[in-house]
């Protein structure tokens, strides 16, 4: 395996000569390549943690490239993946675009459209994968607080103020004071608007719960 | 001059002119014996006028006796004479009974010559002189008879019922008229003269010998029926011109030409419009070669084929040919004809008619130039729904082309090229390219608008030339394609884009039934093979989709039936034109479990290459204007 910092282009085509000159491509271009004749070799091989991206060919005997984005998209693959088809046709963009695809590219592609929609990928990879692990730790923190803390966040991202809180939750506001400087530590914010806006994103984004 | 001189003389001159007459048809007709019977009857009746005139004559006894002798002699010819033409004219009469009469009569002549003075008297005594009208005077015998001359009445006696005979068969066989004419006039005038002859011989009527009347009376009724018969005769001449004219105004009008070719002499007699088909001069002397010169030069080898055949197994001669006329315009005719061959079985002549096919040919050119463009549209078609496959086939080349190339120019521009890697580079490109050209070849090729060609190709390798242009569209669809292709097969002769159509059509209407399926089911099989014990080969497209309902089997290949909604409904009807053309048969049926079973049969090429020649331009029909 390469650096986890060198990114790794996956491309996945049944026909011998455009995989090679794809690769070709993308080699002279600096990239790390890998390439595979089918679906199934490339799933046999592939590791969820590499960063990189897939150009893959949509016409396929056996398990086509639409196939293979529903089956990573079931593993909870963040790969971006680019489209490679021989034929403009709609209904298959559409449905490959709805699906979360990063491009779709009509061959014959030209070198910078191609080379540019792997770099866009590559960077859409690398942020999906930082937000994911910026997800994660926000998770992590979150589960170090006590079930009492919890009620504490919610009515604090909920705008009340400590007395409020205290008579909510039938205890004295000297109580609440200490909960929330133990969420505030836990949850390594410095204000509450700055703990306001990390929740809020998380809830955008996802269930907090 | 004495006025019996005259009349004798007369009957006698009458006589010979009608021996002289038959004597010159029999002469002409070597066959017809019975011409010559009835001219030895009349030189025999002329010889006993003139013996009777001599009788009648007689100044002494002895020369009488002496002349009755002679006179036996026309008397046996005439009744052998009369015999064998009652027995050809007739075809009647008791065979036995005819040499019977003939024996005794010979018998009676041989008599004649032993007694003296002859047959009919043993002594004549004297000569007595009668007067007759106009104060003429004839001698009459007077003597003893002869019992002898019973032998020459019994030969008489029998020549009367052997014609007595004869009528009666005829006039059984029905022919009533000619046996009354016939049979009984001679019957009549035989007994006449016998009659006459006997009462005179046996002293018992005192006249002289009478009979020359009697004769010409029986010659008149001979010569009557012969005539008859070259009246009829000429009545046939007449009705065979007028047959003839009908005929020939029938053949004209119908523009047809009828012939004669003296194979001996190797003359050609043909009619006015047979000439004026072939583009000859009206005067023109014709054999086989100058027939010969007017065909095209594409069409002598089959045509004297087809003669030679002709006279080698005295087979009907048939065949269909260009003809190029002096002003170079080209006609086609079609010519038929019989050999008769003569005694030893060699051909000796060829009588037939050649009849003008130009228009019936421009309809059949002009039927089959319409059926070619039906093709085409339909095919173009086809070609339109598989568009994308074809496109996507294109760009697969293109793309890995354009790759190879920018990456050369990118190896290029950073200065670190590796001279192995461009070399591989540009082998994929050159190889890429030659892809790509395959593809339109084959696409340009069957979107070509060109004549129908007759090919002598291998139906597996159009089987794999259409899977090569659908390859992507299957893929697609998720298709998988089973081949089971016979190897070896026999070559057919056919149109390689037509029959590519076909299988095309097939196979893109197999991959629409199987639209639903999942992918196991989803497989399209293509078999080829030989048709057992016949000489054709089958190649069948079968699907597993949805099969056909039983009562539309036949109605899908309709014009215009069609189950798709961008359909246009002529795929499988003009792919049932294209293989009727080949003269093959496209049918289908249910597969048992599902889907349906499309098949296509195609006659084996012919062996015989000029079988092959006629046939390829019974379709192809080329070269008209």
């Amino acid at each position: 395996m390469t650096a986890p910092s060198k990114p790794i282009v996956f491309v996945v085509d049944d026909y011998a000569p455009i995989r090679r000159s794809i690769v070709r491509l993308l080699h002279v271009a600096g990239f790390a390549v890998a390439a595979f004749p089918s679906a199934e070799e490339f799933l046999a091989q592939y590791d969820p943690q590499t960063l990189g991206c897939l150009v893959l060919d949509v016409a396929m005997p056996t398990l086509n490239g639409l196939e293979l984005q529903s089956l990573l998209a079931k593993l909870g693959s963040l790969l971006p993946i680019i489209f490679l088809t021989g034929t403009s046709d709609i209904p298959q963009s559409v449905r490959a675009m709805k699906q979360g695809a990063s491009d779709f590219l009509t061959k014959p592609v030209g070198d910078e459209e191609l080379l540019a929609a792997v770099r866009l990928a590559i960077e859409k990879h690398r942020a999906r994968r930082r937000e994911q692990a910026e997800l994660s730790d926000f998770r992590a923190r979150l589960a170090t607080l006590t079930p009492r803390e919890r009620e504490v966040l919610d009515h604090v991202v909920a705008g009340k103020l400590n007395k409020q809180i205290a008579g909510d939750l039938g205890t004295v506001e000297q109580t609440i004071k200490v909960h929330r400087a133990h969420v505030m530590e836990k949850m390594r914010v410095q204000s509450v608007a700055e703990l306001v806006r990390l929740i809020e994103r998380y809830r955008i984004n996802g269930s907090v719960h | 001059m004495s006025w019996i001189t005259v009349v004798w003389s007369m009957n006698g001159a009458a006589c010979l002119t009608l021996a002289a007459f038959y004597f010159v048809l029999w002469c002409n007709q070597r066959k017809s014996w019975m011409h010559l019977a009835f001219s030895g009857s009349a030189v025999a009746g002329a010889a006993l006028t003139g013996f009777e005139l001599a009788l009648l004559r007689a100044q002494t006894t002895e020369q009488y006796g002496a002349i009755l002798r002679w006179a036996q002699l026309p008397v046996w010819g005439l009744v052998v004479s009369l015999v064998v033409f009652v027995r050809l004219y007739l075809r009647a009469g008791r065979p036995w009974l005819a040499w019977t009469v003939c024996c005794v009569r010979t018998l009676a002549l041989i008599l004649n010559f032993l007694f003296i003075p002859n047959l009919s008297y043993r002594e004549i005594t004297s000569l007595r002189q009668v007067s007759w009208w106009g104060g003429e005077t004839v001698s009459v015998p007077v003597g003893v008879t002869n019992p002898w001359i019973l032998v020459a009445q019994l030969s008489s006696l029998l020549l009367i019922v052997f014609l007595i005979d004869a009528t009666i068969t005829v006039w059984r066989q029905g022919d009533r008229k000619r046996a009354l004419r016939v049979g009984g006039g001679l019957s009549l005038f035989s007994l006449i003269a016998v009659g006459q002859a006997l009462l005179v011989v046996w002293g018992i009527i005192q006249v002289p010998f009478l009979v020359c009347f009697a004769l010409l009376g029986l010659l008149a009724v001979m010569g009557y029926e012969l005539c008859s018969d070259v009246f009829r005769a000429a009545q046939l001449a007449r009705e065979l011109e007028a047959s003839d004219k009908r005929l020939n105004l029938a053949a004209d009008s119908a523009d047809v030409g009828l012939w004669e070719w003296d194979i001996v002499r190797n003359e050609i007699w043909i009619t006015d419009r047979g000439r004026s088909l072939f583009g000859f001069a009206a005067s023109e002397k014709l054999d086989f070669d100058r027939f010969r010169s007017r065909l095209h030069p594409e069409d002598r080898e089959s045509v004297l084929n087809a003669v030679e055949n002709s006279l080698r197994t005295g087979a009907e001669y048939r065949s269909e040919y260009r003809v190029v006329l002096p002003n170079g315009q080209l006609r086609w005719m079609a010519g038929r004809g019989h050999v008769e061959c003569n005694g030893d079985g060699q051909p000796v002549r060829m009588r037939g008619a050649s009849l003008d096919i130009t228009k019936h040919k421009q309809a059949e050119e002009e039927a089959a130039r319409q059926r070619n463009e039906m093709a085409h549209l339909s095919r173009v078609f086809t070609l339109g729904e598989l568009s994308g496959s074809i496109a996507h086939e294109l760009s697969l080349p293109l793309s890995a082309i354009l790759s190879n190339a920018q990456a050369a120019q990118r190896v290029l521009a950073n200065g670190k090229a590796e001279l192995a890697d461009i070399r591989e580079m540009l082998y994929d490109i050159v190889s890429e390219d030659k892809r790509a050209s395959e593809v339109i070849r084959r696409l340009g090729f069957l979107l070509k608008k060109g004549e129908v060609q007759q090919h002598c190709l291998s139906i597996n390798g159009v089987v794999e030339d259409v899977l090569n242009l659908v390859r992507s569209d299957l893929v697609n669809q998720k298709v998988t394609v089973d081949t089971d292709l016979t190897r070896n097969l026999p070559t057919v002769t056919g149109d390689p884009v037509q029959l590519q159509q076909v299988l095309l059509n097939l196979v893109v209407n197999a991959c629409d039934a199987m639209a639903g399926c999942k992918a196991p089911e989803c497989m399209l099989l293509i078999r080829t093979g030989i048709e057992n014990g016949s000489r054709t080969v089958i190649v069948s497209v079968t699907d597993h989709g949805t099969s056909v309902p039983e009562e539309k089997l036949e109605e899908i290949f309709e014009p215009f039936f069609t189950t798709k909604q961008t359909g246009m409904g002529l795929g499988l009807s003009v792919c049932r034109t294209i293989i009727a053309a080949h003269r093959g048969k496209l049918w289908a049926t249910n597969n048992p479990d599902c889907g349906a079973t499309f098949q296509f049969s195609l006659p084996i090429r012919a062996t015989n290459g000029q079988a092959q020649m006629i046939n390829n331009r019974t379709i192809a029909n080329n070269g008209l204007d």
